[in-house]
């Protein structure tokens, strides 16, 4: 078979449109998002975009498992899930009827950094989602009954969480690699904590966390700005804003000083590893270098591991790489499917000689190049939801202190210098900054 | 060549009648066209234009899916599209991904039960690029020796891999005693014992026999030219010929004629994995969006319907529980799950809801609701490029007609409590399940009376 090489080259063309896209872009977005705080604190973003006749409306509150001590893991899940049962606007029952009626989608979602809620209407109904996040953010009552029954659906959720061996090794696998930042936390909480919460200390949590001034207000879509503004003045301009201060687990952690590892045995046909390295979060300045690194070792099927472990050796079917966004320093995660259990020594050595190789040469201009169009090309498809957008812009502001990052991401990006990545990977992409684990079936399923 | 013009807009948000007047000429922040062209081999191509974003997002689609792979042999379709984006007689695997992720874009192919095909999502200036990619892709396949080779390791470790989620499993298991010998009833991405018999001649004689411009239509989303783009893919599509494609004829599936219930017991489980249901309709029945509507006011939220409050909100036994009507080409399911540590109370629950809707119906407030829900939510289901794919595909797969994305809020409008309650008497089939029970159960602990119990 007669083969044909690229099509596509770096061509002079190309490069231009890519540059000239990225400068509409910043420019549009600025041009699109409007930013102000209320008097009470309450942080509102509002995105225009006027295509489809939608609205996209979330509050973002900065609590998650980050803020949780030890033994209440998982509380603002638990906070969560209680604040869709009652408040002064909807009874018990009320809210998922009141959203269908008016032909909205709703959830909430709890991560490491922030707890969101969010309800997406046809425009000529958007004010109704502030009404309801308003109500949740003042007014949540916590029945002791309701609690009852909502702890056990938690629990179930938990225990989904317990049947998926994946799952167990996740979260094993981070507890292992982090030893004191509340990141090894798993968001869902440890088994035992979410069997002990009491209904005092979920409504404690909510009168901690839940205000204005630890809040920020989205709205993205088919709105005029000063109408979005009113209408957040009129719903959670009543309402009374306290600062919470957050804890910083910045330097917690101790240096990894050789390597961990760990085993999980479970009832599966197929094995999978994790392989992670401590690295620095999103306030260090070598960040940028680990999200180029990532791209180039494990993003997509030219990356290089998968090239050397699915393409040329044939020891696994699927592989991806990159670091973890985190305001700590937290993990360069590597996952691997081996085709078989006997494989996973050979995987760990060359995976290792990849790292060691990308520790000691530049990367070449055209893997540079490929990480900075494909964060521009995701920019553009990330700007096509209106929860997306809001997810993105929010986000952004709660890790970074602010959703411009989502302009000057790129430019940060193409700063970073291949002797950067050559530096990163020879820094933290080493042994004895390793931590290991593995999955692999028990005896019972063989 | 002929060419149809529709308009989109939602008559009841106002503001769209702007757009009649010659606007679909011109892209409007307001609403956006949807053009029908088809090229001179029979091929249709859908565009819809939507300039607020660079982007651009081609899915072809082929009205063939695994419903079609040989006996023996699931997952022909799926490993014969996945093989169509991974190299070509003038160009190789590695040379097209290069292509695409040097671009930031994605390039993929699958199948299910009844379609298969090819997705591509670009920047709009690359879409030329995209275009030579597709039609090497659908003219000039390779199917590569080695690339067949990793696709499918790839494949068994994801069939391999449904047995390491008990979700996964007991769906598997369930879809098993519901289709039996139907095509259906085999996953569509294989299984470990037919993805090893796979020949080459198989994605080969699939792809002469299925591929075909008469069998298979295209989706554009984006930052287009319709006029432009119709006459590039006519340029580049032109030698595609087309021919005759067998269609597929298979009995009705029988009623179960009483309840038959799988136990697989897990004693290293914390939680029970139930699923069960019977035979469904065909995605073009009449009766579809009266099924869908009851279905949704019975289980179709996981907190809101009937189901969602008697099991998760009351009950507290689940996170999440629900059920639904497959929409299928050929016959659809009835299907309802929970993941629970009472299944006893939780199943109990679930057949009691489903037989009071079977008797009594659904009540006038409910309807209301579901009319509400499903037409005021509309409009968010193709706000994005994906969302806009999907309801287009949607659109031509079932011959919903051009007029479909204005009249379908009208048509959920028009359904009556009549004819929910109809679906429900004529759709639901209370005592006739297929039933598989995943987790640390035995029959003594699920307290179900005049029930088969099966290996």
């Amino acid at each position: 078979m007669k083969q044909k090489t690229h099509g596509i080259q770096l061509s002079v063309l190309g490069l231009a449109l890519l540059a000239a896209f990225a400068l509409t872009h910043a420019s549009d977005l600025e041009s699109r998002v409007h930013e102000y705080d209320l008097k009470n604190g309450l942080h509102v973003i509002v995105y225009v975009d006027s295509s489809a006749p939608v609205v996209s409306t979330s509050v973002w509150y900065k609590v998650g498992s980050y803020d949780e001590p030890l033994g209440k893991t998982g509380i603002s899940h638990m906070l969560e899930h209680m604040t869709f049962k009652q408040t002064d606007f909807y009874k018990p029952g009320e809210l998922d009827r009141i959203i269908d009626s008016a032909g909205g989608m709703n959830n909430g979602f709890t991560s490491t950094y922030y707890t969101a809620y969010y309800e997406d209407f046809a425009r000529d109904r958007y004010e109704l989602a502030m009404k309801i996040e308003a109500s949740r953010m003042g007014t949540c009552v916590f029945d002791d009954s309701e609690f009852a029954s909502e702890h056990q659906v938690v629990s179930e959720e938990r225990r989904l969480h317990e049947n998926r061996p994946t799952g167990e090794l996740w979260e094993l696998f981070s507890a292992t690699a982090q030893l004191v930042n509340p990141e090894r936390n798993p968001t869902i909480g440890w088994s035992d904590d979410v069997r002990n919460y009491t209904v005092e200390e979920v409504h404690d949590w909510y009168k901690k966390h839940y205000n204005p001034a630890n809040a920020v207000l989205v709205i993205c879509g088919d709105v005029r700005p000063e109408d979005a503004k009113a209408k957040a003045e009129k719903h959670f301009g009543r309402l009374k804003g306290r600062p919470v201060e957050r804890r910083d687990c910045y330097d917690v952690e101790p240096k990894q000083n050789g390597e961990r590892r760990i085993t999980v045995r479970r009832r599966v046909r197929v094995p999978s590893m994790l392989i992670g390295y401590q690295v620095p979060g999103v306030r260090d300045s070598a960040w940028y270098a680990g999200e180029v690194a990532g791209g180039i070792l494990g993003g997509g099927e030219t990356s290089r591991l998968y090239k050397k472990l699915v393409k040329e050796l044939g020891l696994a079917t699927s592989v991806w790489g990159g670091s973890y966004v985190s305001r700590d320093p937290s993990l360069f995660q590597i996952g691997v499917t081996p085709k078989a259990e006997s494989l996973m020594p050979q995987i760990e050595r060359v995976v290792q000689a990849e790292l060691d190789r990308a520790g000691s040469e530049l990367a070449s201009e055209r893997e540079m190049q490929q990480v900075r169009n494909q964060v521009l090309a995701g920019q553009a498809f990330a700007r096509d939801d209106m929860f997306r957008m809001a997810y993105w812009l929010a986000s952004n502001h709660i890790l970074y202190g602010t959703w411009r990052q989502v302009i000057e991401y790129p430019d940060h990006i193409d700063r970073v210098t291949a002797e950067q990545v050559r530096d990163y990977c020879a820094a933290y992409l080493v042994p004895d900054n390793r931590t290991t684990g593995i999955l692999v079936s028990s005896k019972e399923a063989q | 060549m002929r060419h149809f013009r529709f308009q989109i807009a939602d008559c009841r948000l106002g503001r769209f009648w702007l757009l009649a007047i010659g606007v679909c000429l011109v892209t409007s922040a307001v609403g956006l066209p949807l053009y029908r062209d088809s090229l001179a081999n029979g091929l249709v191509v859908l565009t819809y234009e939507d300039t607020r974003l660079p982007t651009v997002a081609v899915s072809l689609v082929c009205r063939s899916g695994s419903a079609c792979d040989p006996e023996g042999k699931a997952g022909t379709a799926a490993m014969m599209a996945d093989l169509l984006t991974r190299g070509t007689t003038t160009m190789s695997g590695d040379s097209i991904k290069s292509i695409v992720e040097f671009l930031g874009g994605r390039f993929s192919g699958d199948a299910d039960d009844d379609n298969c095909g090819i997705d591509v999502r670009v920047l709009s200036k690359d879409l030329g690029t995209a275009l030579d990619l597709l039609a090497d892709a659908v003219l000039h396949p390779a199917f590569d020796a080695t690339e067949m080779e990793i696709a499918r390791s790839r494949m068994i470790a994801g069939a391999r891999r449904i047995f390491d989620n008990p979700g996964a499993e007991v769906r598997y298991e369930f879809m098993k005693l519901l289709y039996g010998n139907h095509p259906y009833g085999r996953p569509a991405g294989g299984d470990t014992i037919s993805l090893p018999l796979i020949r080459r001649e198989d994605l080969v004689a699939f792809h002469k026999t299925h591929f075909r411009p008469n069998n298979c239509f295209v989706v554009v989303v984006g930052d287009i030219d319709r006029k432009g783009l119709v006459a590039e893919m006519e340029k580049r599509l032109a030698s595609w010929s087309p021919d005759t494609v067998p269609a597929i004829t298979i009995a009705p599936l029988a009623m179960p004629d009483r309840t038959r219930v799988k136990i697989i017991t897990r004693s290293d489980m914390n939680q029970t994995y139930v699923e069960f249901g019977h035979p469904g309709i065909r995605g073009t029945d009449p009766d579809m969006l009266a099924t869908r509507l009851m279905s949704f006011i019975l289980g179709g939220g996981a907190k809101s319907s009937r189901l969602g409050v008697s099991v998760r909100e009351e009950g507290g036994l689940a996170y999440d529980v629900r059920c639904w009507f497959d929409r299928n080409r050929l016959q659809g399911g009835f299907h309802a799950t929970v993941q629970t540590a009472d299944p006893k109370k939780a199943i109990g629950l679930m057949l009691r809801d489903i037989k009071l809707m079977y008797d009594s119906g659904a009540t006038r407030k409910e309807v209301e609701l579901a009319h509400n829900y499903y037409t005021g939510s509309f409009p968010l289901t193709y706000a994005d490029t994906y969302g806009k794919l999907t309801q287009v595909r949607t659109m031509e797969l079932y011959g919903y007609g051009m007029d479909w994305l204005n009249t379908f809020p009208a048509k959920v409008e028009a359904i009556t409590l009549d004819q929910i309650n109809k679906a429900a008497r004529d759709h639901l089939n209370p005592g006739h399940y297929w039933m598989v029970v995943l987790g640390p159960v035995t029959m003594e602990d699920l307290g179900l009376t005049d029930v088969e119990w099966i290996e």
